[in-house]
């Protein structure tokens, strides 16, 4: 086996990525409608934008998949006009680092939802790191940031840890995931003659 | 997309540059800590997009009008609840100090300073030619890029796809449901076919791509080459002198003092 992704592991990465960067776009407009509302009720979705890494290594099951995705879903979201510019860039390659590196840690064998959720936290976690040199929220009063800590932490576990998990689930039943994954030992198994 | 607008010096500027250049004065607006120093950075860079991004001037107005939400609110959650010493103004869990103000307006015009760059960024450079060149000069391996322009250019299937499955909801009558349960069946009913149909349609192309003998050696032959002009000099020595003029400025003729 030669290492590294090939051609269709990229291509199929990218799609993904960019599928996401559109809805990216999209939650941005939700965010705005959240925001006003004060004490941070924005942060509970924020963690939508962390979805594209843990989604793409679930379904692709390869090394470097989780940080690609994710710069390509920047990137994707770049593009199409974010208003906020080139900071989408700039977080994604920090988020897509920290998610790849929690699958790095398992060494890329582990699929279950804890490893999608320990995932999601490390670009939460990323995300944050991002917001004090950014947004310099370390200025904050201590009840509001662990508020906004709180909020983001909560949103992100959910969306780009549970719905993540949940979404690559109900994708395997379509049997699409059987095109674009490595074959397992279970797989020569079951070719071998009984 | 597909929009008419003047090809002004910006558009001459290789690509690959711009972006480096853009993200160096990014990198270099998280470290600036000072008010005056980032309003006049900021001020440098608006004149950029307002001037020479070849739009018409409606269409600069009206993609400000998010620009100018994530400045107030940006700003106000930190002005708001940041913390510091000379207090203003308080009101239950709200106070507002000297010092919480200046760091909102800070924040807010960071923010500003980022998407006007990002705007000004994708307003002026096509992806394909972003794409070529960052093969040409940053030697981005092929498979990368043009797996970039390949996506890119589903997103008006993916968006055509949207809208079949949406249409054949409607005939189904399933659009009428409220509450939780039919968000979750909306979203999956969306969401699956949507991501399944572009694995299977990305798959497809590589493996046509490399039917059709795509490799990922990098001296390949390029339809469009891009090189370096003294457009590129100009464009990095007016950021420099932005920099250096700013910081002046802001020490000689404060706005605000501090």
């Amino acid at each position: 086996m030669k290492k590294g992704l090939k051609l269709s592991d990229v291509l199929v990465t990218i799609v993904i990525a960019v599928a996401f960067g559109i809805i990216y776009i999209l939650w941005g407009s939700i965010y705005y409608f959240a925001k006003p509302l004060g004490l941070h009720v924005d942060q509970l979705i924020y963690g939508m934008w962390f979805i594209a890494g843990p989604v793409a290594f679930l379904i692709l099951r390869k090394p470097g998949v989780a940080l690609l995705a994710e710069i390509a879903a920047a990137s994707g979201e770049f593009f199409l006009g974010s208003p906020w510019g080139l900071t989408v860039l700039l977080y994604g390659v920090v988020q897509g680092l920290f998610a790849e590196l929690v699958f790095m840690v398992f060494r890329y064998k582990k699929f279950n939802m804890s490893v999608a959720v320990l995932a999601a936290i490390a670009s939460c976690l990323g995300s944050v790191l991002m917001d004090f040199a950014y947004g310099e929220i370390g200025a904050l009063s201590t009840w509001n940031l662990s508020l906004f800590m709180i909020a983001r932490f909560i949103g992100s576990v959910f969306f780009a840890g549970l719905t993540a998990y949940y979404l690559v689930k109900v994708l395997e039943t379509t049997g699409v995931t059987n095109l674009v994954r490595p074959v397992s030992s279970k797989d020569y198994a079951e070719l071998d003659q009984k | 997309m597909t929009v008419t607008n003047a090809e002004t010096w910006l558009y001459k500027i290789n690509p690959s540059l711009k972006l480096f250049v853009l993200m160096v004065l990014c990198i270099v607006a998280l470290f600036i800590d000072d008010l005056n120093y980032m309003i006049n950075v900021t001020m440098g860079v608006l004149l950029i997009f307002l001037c020479f991004t070849g739009h018409s001037i409606k269409r600069i107005i009206l993609l400000s009008i998010p620009f100018s939400f994530i400045f107030i609110s940006t700003s106000l959650a930190m002005i708001f609840f940041g913390k510091g010493e000379t207090l203003w103004f308080e009101w239950g869990l709200i106070s507002i100090t000297e010092e919480s103000f200046m760091r909102g307006l800070l924040v807010g015009f960071r923010a500003l300073l980022f998407a006007a760059l990002g705007l000004t960024f994708s307003l002026t450079t096509r992806p394909v030619n972003l794409f070529y060149s960052l093969m040409q000069q940053v030697k981005l391996k092929p498979k990368y890029a043009y797996s970039f322009m390949a996506a890119l250019r589903l997103i008006p299937i993916m968006m055509q796809e949207f809208q079949t499955i949406r249409n054949a909801m409607k005939v189904r009558g399933f659009e009428r449901g409220t509450g939780v349960k039919s968000i979750y069946f909306k979203i999956k009913a969306y969401s699956i076919p949507l991501l399944s149909g572009s694995i299977r349609r990305a798959h497809r192309i590589a493996v046509a791509m490399e039917a059709k003998r795509f490799t990922d050696t990098r001296d390949r032959t390029y339809y469009y080459d891009f090189g370096f002009s003294k457009y590129d000099q100009g464009f990095i020595l007016y950021f420099i002198i932005l920099l250096l003029a700013g910081f002046f400025l802001s020490i000689q003729f404060p706005l605000v003092s501090i």
